[in-house]
């Protein structure tokens, strides 16, 4: 009897040994990497910012507010980081990833934004949506060009006939329509 | 009285023939976007910004409003009949909604949606009027130590109600404080982390921010889990709504309103936590309870009232004080700077048209809602079916030529595709997105607040607690906070979202 009233009584599953060898496992690597993430935005900041005057809180200098910011954002980073190895990660739905859309769909606005001058706003719409639309599995190529032809003309028409905005229907790089237009 | 001269001014504004055609276009496209799948408000709004440019300051705002709560009423019509809301805050409409329209009576579940908003958005209106005048009277005394006090409240609040982690949520708003003082430092003119590219001097656009994080960003997340959607209910019909169903939906809808009306002042809340909490407490004391989740008429009814309310009223801060409480209440805001505005508690006095124009057009766009749901329906019901695979595209095109237009500069595409990673990135790891904005919104006001307050007191931080009005509001943000924080309340909110 004296046996089990000396023994601390720990709830079920708990071992407090093993826990303790496991406090500085990573429980939620989501968690972590946002952390680190942070912390790392925070000193972007500080380092691109070192050269701008602080001051002090009664004169403060340009460098004051985000010099502050960056290191508040680095302490909440860091507390992120702790909290990651505390706690762990909840059952969530598992990660799907779909390289081909990302790499697709963040790349056809910069393709946008490079072709735009030179090719002129119709071409360039074209083949941005044909272009993005690869990024669906649904997506066939009739539908796609039909998609973008008519966006290529409605945009040509709301934007450089309605809203006269200084870009052409074609470029300087297409050579014979670009000069009708 | 003078409530009615300001109305009957408002009045003249909102019905002036141009401003009830922007209103409508608002109101369509807002119902539109409400009913396409996979396109929300915010990313509608962030991309028809550049449009508005060109567009009168009250036109302007008449339309990006109407786009708005249209959604809500769109978003609504998606859950019912296919069981896919159209809007986050129309989740919970789903749970009943679409049961009664299994059953038969989905014309009788749109009309109580569209009713029920309508009621609620008159209210809604109501309030607005009579509330935001006396609100940003008390403003207008505020110094900037009080106006650094209440953004950081508005700041704390917004993530408070908001799901998901906190200390997440503070590291959104601190990264987006700091986005925003990119550009020159208005108070010395040096340039700020500009790495001598001068469209940079300007800070980042955040027209081009907004629609990278919120447009391009949803767009990856959607094309992740791609699956076409199927539409059960191809003809509605029954739009009257029964005597039976008359008197079981009263109580509903007015407890939803006022729910709905005071969480939509709520810095962070708004339509979706509205209509959550409007859901949750009908499920308890409604006498049909047991019908809950199978049908009943309630679960639709007030959830609807709840988010109309809470989508209208979360203009007060906004209109009032300058204070956005969501992230399409900043993107007015930004609306508001870019023509030339300074949202603040000087809106009403200084801009009078412009102010009880939009709060009349809210009544009135909330009546073209009712003419455009119920007798368009079918047409609505067609919108359904256009397939994910062709929108996305042409959202992507649009958001390119909207960046292009903001300043004609290929510069603000290329900032906008940046954001996008950014944003993607961040959800990737479970940030989410929206108290970036809000942040990256209220940092230069934030900013100089803080030096001015700082300059008067020469250096001394006791100038935040030596006003009894910055002092208040400090002690209410730190309740706010430690509200959250404790255990009991921090369950509730997981329910309150999860449910």
């Amino acid at each position: 009897m004296s046996q089990s009233a000396g023994r601390i009584q720990f709830p079920a599953g708990m071992s407090f040994t093993r826990e303790y060898h496991a406090m500085l496992k990573i429980r939620n690597s989501r968690d972590f990497v946002g952390g680190v993430t942070m912390i790392c935005v925070g000193l972007l900041f500080i380092w691109f910012g070192r050269e701008l005057e602080v001051g002090n809180s009664f004169q403060m200098g340009p460098g004051y507010f985000p010099t502050m910011l960056s290191l508040l954002l680095m302490a909440i980073g860091a507390l992120i980081v702790v909290q990651s190895l505390m706690v762990d990660a909840e059952a969530g739905d598992p990660e799907t990833w779909n390289w081909k859309a990302y790499f697709l769909v963040i790349l056809g606005p910069i393709g946008f934004g490079l072709a735009l001058a030179g090719l002129g706003l119709a071409p360039t719409m074209l083949l941005l949506i044909v272009g993005v639309a690869t990024a669906s599995r649904y997506a066939n190529w009739r539908h796609s060009i039909l998609l973008g032809l008519f966006l290529a003309a409605c945009s040509v028409l709301l934007f450089t006939k309605l809203l006269s905005l200084p870009v052409s229907a074609f470029g300087p790089w297409i050579p014979f329509i670009g000069e009708l237009f | 009285m003078d409530i009615f001269s300001n109305l009957w001014l408002g009045a003249s504004t909102a019905f002036m023939p141009m401003n009830l055609f922007y209103g409508f276009i608002g109101c369509l496209l807002g119902t539109a976007i409400g009913v396409l799948p996979g396109l929300g408000p915010t990313a509608t709004i962030a991309m028809l910004l550049p449009i508005t440019f060109g567009l009168p300051p009250e036109s302007a705002l008449i339309m990006l409003a109407g786009i708005f709560y249209g959604a809500q009423y769109g978003g609504s019509t998606t859950a019912i009949l296919i069981n896919l809301p159209g809007e986050s805050s129309s989740v919970v409409t789903a749970i009943d909604g679409y049961q009664m329209a299994r059953n038969g009576r989905a014309g009788a579940a749109l009309a109580t949606a569209a009713l029920g908003s309508f009621f609620a958005g008159t209210v809604a209106t109501i309030l607005l009027a009579v509330a935001a005048p006396p609100l940003a009277a008390v403003a207008l005394n505020f110094g900037p130590a009080e106006y650094f006090s209440l953004m950081v409240l508005g700041l704390v609040a917004s993530v408070a109600l908001a799901s998901g982690s906190l200390l997440k949520a503070f590291a959104m708003i601190v990264f987006g404080l700091i986005l925003g003082t990119v550009g020159t430092d208005v108070e010395s003119g040096t340039p700020r982390y500009v790495f001598d590219i001068p469209e940079l001097y300007d800070g980042l656009n955040f027209v081009a921010v907004s629609m990278g994080i919120f447009g391009i960003c949803e767009i990856l997340r959607n094309l992740e889990g791609e699956h076409e959607r199927s539409v059960g209910v191809k003809r509605v019909t029954g739009l009257m709504l029964t005597r039976q169903d008359i008197k079981r939906i009263i109580a509903p809808v007015l407890r939803g309103t006022a729910l709905g009306s005071f969480l939509g002042i709520l810095p962070g809340g708004g339509a979706m936590l509205a209509s959550f909490a409007s859901y949750a407490m009908e499920k308890r004391i409604s006498p049909n309870r047991a019908e809950f989740g199978k049908g009943a008429i309630e679960g639709v009814a007030a959830p609807e009232s709840a988010n109309n309310a809470g989508a209208q009223t979360s203009f007060i801060p906004m209109l009032t004080l300058g204070i956005p409480g969501n992230p399409v209440m900043a993107l007015m805001v930004g609306a508001m700077i870019i023509q030339g505005i300074t949202p603040g508690p000087n809106v009403i006095s200084d801009e009078p048209a412009l102010f009880w124009g939009m709060i009349v057009s809210m009544w009135s766009g909330n009546l073209m809602l009712v003419i455009l749901n119920l007798p368009l329906i079918g047409l609505w019901v067609k919108m359904l079916t256009v397939p994910y695979h062709l929108l996305f595209p042409a959202i992507i095109g649009f958001c390119c030529i909207g960046a292009y237009s903001i300043n004609n500069s290929v510069f603000d595409v290329f900032v906008m595709a940046g954001f996008s990673v950014i944003g993607f990135a961040l959800s990737k790891m479970r940030f989410e997105p929206a108290p970036l904005l809000l942040g990256f919104i209220l940092g230069p006001m934030l900013e100089e607040n803080l030096r001015r307050a700082m300059l008067i007191s020469q250096g001394d931080p006791s100038i935040f607690v030596r006003s009894p009005l910055s002092l208040s509001l400090l002690i209410f943000a730190v309740v706010v906070l430690a509200l959250v924080l404790s255990p009991s309340i921090s369950r509730k909110r997981e329910e309150a979202f999860t449910e």
